[in-house]
């Protein structure tokens, strides 16, 4: 048990210096242009803590942001690269709010509807990549990637066309759910819902579910495809049906964000989402507790970024040198030999002596 | 109704601008044919290419000279793609993440710098673009001359390279080299050539090219720089590769096929055709899935296909 | 006496120490190998032989050590240096590029006369000439993947005289021929030594010493343990004391068992191979109640995807398979595996294991379900398992959260075993269950195989060495192209199974 302890201290040592370093290199990038690097983390850190109502933004990210992650880790563990988050979260959007808005059902009813139909929409739009991959041979991280766009240009299909709000003069938008199918908010004055309960009951689920015999079978396949036949699992199988759960995840995500925050469809909904719950997931490596610890991390690089932009001269895209480096961090660390490293070191010592 | 819109100009022009268009997904993917021949697959085309625009724009809009600016794409382009080489090749990294982050760097440095240089200004900033280039003669011939040579230099130089690059994979020794390097790299190393060496070679080869093409992106076809100038045009041209089962001469087709989406796309939203602009803008998206479909089972992948090398493994 | 040494010796190799992550895989070894003769170089697998030739072949830094080729001290930092000083080496796993041609492949290991381009036609001109003067022949323009195990070692061996090596490496090289390829190749190599080449044989193999070699040095644990001279007062027993550093008797108990009732019936099996061409064509064979029945042949002709379809990894396109009379052939995996069917595939690394899961989680890969509860995995029953097959098995671990990977072959060969032979199979196919093991390990596995026997498993033994098929089978069968050759007793000899692994039909089908 204590050894464990350790071990999970060891890693989240590891994940701070991780962090660290990326954002050193960060700062010398924004000196490279003219700005200090002080003045940009302190408004950064500014933006992300500096008030009740700022904080309650970062955890309002925070929610889809981790349930995203956590769909994204799925894939991952299965050696499935799938990159289509984005995608998955539009399509589960929009199947959401095409039920809420058309079929006039019941909140008491239309709700669970809703977010079953999220769950199937990013369902299947992952699980089309892993259908694709398992028929044609095709690469998932080109597919997903593809599915994407075609996603994003379906949703300014719908808001520009059949969906657009007949009442909202013409702006690219759907119009808005009923109150009663809004998720609630804690208070007045800030923007978090208790889709943050979700999100946390989301992370023990995954805590359990790979614990389970298919989450066992989904980790398996993540070690070859060879040992996961000879073990009586279906390849096949097993990769479209880890693609539907690494998405109907993203779906939920994005059922979360239009039923808590923005109460319809609207283009740029996910604006780049995906590709940092690519790093949480990482960051997090790959472990429900560890993604919920990153989440809360790049929630607030992400909001404390948007305040930055309007406070100095920086640029928000430095918040996406700073994912960029710190995935490259985590692969390098795992990939060099620290050991071997040690050993030549050692032996240089003693042909000196 | 339909014959007032496909008419001759509308196709003379339809494929005038599909050579155009077929332009940036040719060139980085000629580059890749180098970078996957050897092993490794680089998913990070689309973030080299975004940084070969934003260099090749700030060069050519402070010098005027847009040869400079091409030069300058490349260079920054090789330079990026040389982090890729480091993870994959020398930290033995996981090509798919490692590509991942630097897709996401890539945006991040190309869209910082952009606005460190030029600010937020009303009007994007441009460049005066490449000059028509009218091959005498040729040019003058009906039909086939307005499609084939009234284009720039890039878009001459960029099919000129298709039979450059065929040329060094067959009948090179370089080329046998790096194809000896991603089918068995432990022969090639046994027979005294150096795996990282031309790993390295074929990895910074596609960043030269990818570079150019994302140069050509900003100063000879749109003549602006934008977030989303590449717009996944670097993963379009991974897929073209692999449907091109790794030959240069069927990159050229898949790559054409790909401007003529692109073309058809921009002509019928010209024209003012019913159908929605956002369904046809999916259309080379879609194009590149259904191409991996069709290629995908029978392209014979080099062996050692996105797997490091290392001799301590047996 | 350096100096005497030095006149007539190809290679002088003195003190190499080469380590891996703090494990000396060569610690302080001489080595020497006289002009115009036959070295052999013996050991186990892991005794450091492949390690100390490539250090000589320039893939492997020392850490420490000298080395002389033809009495001049030089450095080796890459092999394009190995082979200007004349060193040539012939890999174990043949280092050829399957889609090319013989001669690209050629081309690969040397500069082009004409430069930046590729100089085909010359070099597939003097390849030919080259072949006709140690009487072998090859088509140039072939590729590498339609040529046999055999013409791919003859490519190899030309490659490195092409090359123009005076010291010749070969690592194992017998161990993928029959027994006629092998004399073959040893013509071969007697006439290059006659040409006063150097040659150095890797092997652990003491017929191959005995016949073949002028004088052998023996490694042991990354150590060099002696050097002899091979004369008639050479004996096996002796070399494999000092191979082993113990009297090893390779004699098992074996009962051969009378032939029971039919347990495995396999009739007419064809299966593509991952090419899509037929690697068994029209299949045929039956395996008793009880037995052992070994089945020899060469490597690649159609072993593993007999394994695999018994299994039911892969499809079968026509004929079946029954197991005590139901089919099985075509049935998911899983249906083989409830069935009792056991299966030591031939990678253990690839299939055989999860390499990054702990062991205990690897001894339920294939039972999970039945240790779980609730849908949940049991981490208590999984311990206990483990403490069970870890003591039972001997496997020598810290515990096991260990990785499967950082286990050494025999152990995981035996954490394999654990989980295959758990709950007394009706059929073990065993495919090459000893390859890569040490001699410790080995004698392990086979006793292994015999005790499940004993325990009444039916086992189909799939070996291409013939050592390890006449000392467990009951009966052997002999496999090539996809074929069935024929089917002897216990006791037959080698060569006439070898005969059967070339491809020479038995006269009187044995037609059960």
């Amino acid at each position: 048990m204590r050894n464990k302890l350790t071990k999970n201290l060891n890693q989240l040592l590891l994940a701070i210096g991780t962090i660290i370093l990326a954002l050193l290199v960060g700062a010398v990038i924004i000196s490279f242009s003219g700005n200090s690097p002080i003045e940009a983390y302190l408004s950064m850190f500014n933006g992300a803590f500096g008030s009740k109502q700022r904080f309650m933004e970062v955890l309002v990210k925070m929610i889809p942001l981790v349930i995203m992650a956590l769909g994204t880790s799925v894939a991952f563990k299965a050696n499935l690269w799938n990159i289509g988050a984005d995608g998955q979260f539009i399509m589960g959007s929009i199947f959401a709010i095409f039920v809420t808005i058309y079929s006039g059902l019941p909140p008491i009813i239309g709700i669970p509807v809703s977010i079953i139909a999220a769950m199937i929409g990013g369902g299947l739009w992952a699980g089309l990549a892993g259908w694709i991959k398992v028929k044609f041979n095709a690469n998932e991280v080109i597919t997903t990637l593809m599915l994407n766009y075609i996603a994003v240009y379906f949703l300014s299909f719908l808001v520009y066309g059949p969906m657009m709000d007949p009442g909202g003069s013409k702006m690219p938008q759907t119009k808005l759910i009923p109150d009663a199918f809004r998720l609630p908010l804690f208070e007045s004055g800030n923007r978090l819902h208790i889709g943050i309960f979700i999100s946390l009951i989301i992370v023990v689920i995954m805590i359990f579910f790979w614990k389970s015999t298919l989450g066992f079978k989904i980790a398996l396949l993540g070690q070859g495809e060879k040992v996961t036949t000879y073990s009586g699992v279906s390849v096949k199988k097993m990769i479209v049906f880890t693609m539907i759960i690494s998405g109907l995840l993203s779906g939920i995500a994005g059922w979360t964000e239009i039923y808590g925050v923005q109460y319809r469809l609207l283009e740029g909904i996910t604006s780049g989402y995906g590709s940092m719950a690519i790093v949480i997931a990482l960051m997090g490596g790959l472990n429900p507790v560890g993604i919920l610890i990153s989440g809360f991390f790049f929630s607030a690089l992400l909001v404390g970024g948007a305040t930055m932009q309007r406070m100095t001269d920086i640029p928000f895209s430095i918040v996406d040198i700073v994912q960029g480096l710190i995935i490259i961090f985590i692969i390098a660390r795992t990939a060099i030999n620290f050991k071997e490293i040690k050993n030549r070191i050692v032996r240089r010592m003693e042909h000196v002596k | 109704m339909l014959s007032n819109i496909f008419t001759v100009s509308f196709f003379v022009s339809l494929f005038a601008s599909t050579i155009r268009l077929a332009t940036p997904i040719l060139l980085p993917a000629l580059g890749q044919i180098y970078t996957q021949r050897a092993g490794i697959l680089n998913l990070s085309v689309e973030g080299m290419m975004t940084i070969g625009a934003v260099a090749g724009f700030t060069a050519a809009f402070y010098s005027g000279n847009l040869w400079l600016g091409i030069l300058t794409g490349m260079v920054f382009g090789m330079l990026y793609s040389s982090l890729m080489a480091i993870l994959s090749v020398t930290l033995r990294a996981n090509q798919v993440i490692a590509g991942t982050a630097l897709n996401i760097l890539g945006a991040g440095l190309a869209v910082f710098f952009y606005r460190v240089i030029f600010g937020i200004q009303s009007l994007p900033p441009q460049v005066e673009s490449f000059q028509m280039l009218k091959i005498s003669v040729l040019s003058d011939i009906p039909i086939i001359g307005v499609i084939l040579f009234q284009h720039n230099i890039i878009v001459y130089l960029a099919f000129l390279m298709v039979i450059l690059t065929w040329f060094i994979l067959e009948k090179t020794t370089f080329g046998l080299k790096i194809k000896a390097v991603g089918e068995n790299p432990k022969a090639a190393d046994s027979k005294g050539i150096s795996v990282n060496k031309y790993r390295y070679f074929a990895i910074l080869i596609g960043g030269l090219y990818a570079g150019a093409a994302g140069a050509f992106m900003s100063i000879g076809y749109l003549n602006i720089f934008t977030e989303s100038i590449i717009g996944g045009r670097g993963f379009i041209a991974v897929a073209v590769v692999i449907f091109a089962r790794f030959l240069p001469i069927r990159a050229m087709w898949g790559a054409l096929l790909f401007g003529l989406a692109s073309a058809l796309q921009l002509r019928l939203q010209a024209l003012g055709i019913g159908v929605p602009n956002q369904l046809m803008l999916m259309l080379p998206y879609a194009l590149t899935i259904i191409a991996l479909v069709l290629a995908s089972k029978k392209a014979e992948f080099p062996s050692a296909y996105a797997l490091p090398y290392s001799r301590k493994e047996r | 006496m350096e100096e005497l040494r030095s006149k007539n010796c190809a290679v002088e190799m003195y003190k190499i120490i080469k380590e891996f992550n703090d494990v000396k895989a060569n610690d302080n070894v001489d080595f020497f190998v006289k002009n115009g003769s036959i070295h052999g170089l013996l050991g186990e697998n892991g005794a450091g032989k492949t390690t100390l030739m490539n250090v000589l072949y320039g893939l492997y830094h020392p850490e420490q050590g000298e080395i002389c080729i033809k009495g001049k001290k030089c450095e080796i930092p890459s092999p394009t240096k190995a082979i200007s000083l004349g060193i040539g080496m012939v890999h174990q796993h043949f280092m050829l590029a399957r889609p090319f041609t013989i001669v690209e492949n050629v081309m690969l290991g040397r500069k082009s006369r004409k430069g930046f381009l590729l100089d085909t036609k010359e070099t597939a001109e003097e390849l030919v000439a080259l072949a006709n003067k140690y009487k072998m022949k090859i088509d140039p323009y072939a590729k590498i993947w339609q040529l046999s195990v055999g013409e791919q070692q003859r490519v190899e061996i030309l490659t490195a005289l092409y090359q123009g090596a005076e010291i010749l490496i070969l690592d194992e090289p017998t161990a993928v021929l029959t027994p006629q390829e092998v004399d073959g190749l040893f013509e071969t190599l007697r006439e290059m030594k006659n040409d006063g080449k150097a040659i150095i044989l890797i092997t652990h193999k003491l017929e191959e010493i005995l016949s073949i070699v002028d004088e052998v040095t023996v490694l042991r644990d990354g150590v060099m343990i002696g050097h002899v001279e091979v004369d008639c007062n050479t004996t096996k027993s002796s070399l494999t004391k000092m191979m082993v550093g113990r009297d090893v008797l390779f004699n098992f108990d074996k009962s051969l068992v009378e032939a029971g009732a039919k347990k495995l019936v396999i009739k007419d099996l064809k299966v593509l191979n991952d090419k899509n061409f037929l690697a068994l064509d029209g299949f045929s064979l039956d395996i008793n109640e009880g037995e052992i029945l070994g089945l020899a042949g060469v490597d690649g002709n159609g072993q593993k995807e007999l394994c695999e379809a018994l299994t039911g990894i892969r499809h079968v396109e026509s004929g079946e398979v029954k197991l005590d009379n139901i089919n099985i052939e075509n049935k998911p995996p899983l249906f083989a595996i409830e069935k009792g069917i056991a299966h030591i595939p031939e990678d253990r690394h690839i299939t055989g294991l999860a390499l990054g899961w702990s062991l205990k989680k690897n001894l339920i890969i294939k039972t999970f379900k039945a240790n779980s509860k609730f849908g949940l995995i049991d981490e208590k029953k999984i311990e206990d398992r483990w403490e069970k097959a870890k003591i039972a098995y001997q496997i020598k671990a810290n515990s096991g959260d260990d990785w499967a990977r950082d286990l050494s072959g025999g152990n995981q060969q035996k954490v394999i075993l654990a989980r295959e032979l758990e709950n007394n199979p009706a059929i073990l196919i065993a495919n090459q269950p000893t390859r890569g093991l040490d001699i410790g390990a080995t004698e392990y596995v086979r006793q292994k195989i015999l005790d499940a026997k004993s325990e009444g498993t039916s086992v189909l033994l799939v070996s291409a060495d013939l050592e390890e098929i006449l000392q467990l089978s009951d009966r052997i069968a002999v496999i090539y192209d996809g074929k069935l050759m024929g089917i002897l007793p216990s006791g037959s000899d080698v060569k006439e199974i070898g005969e059967l692994m070339m491809g020479k039909k038995m006269e009187v089908e044995h037609d059960a």
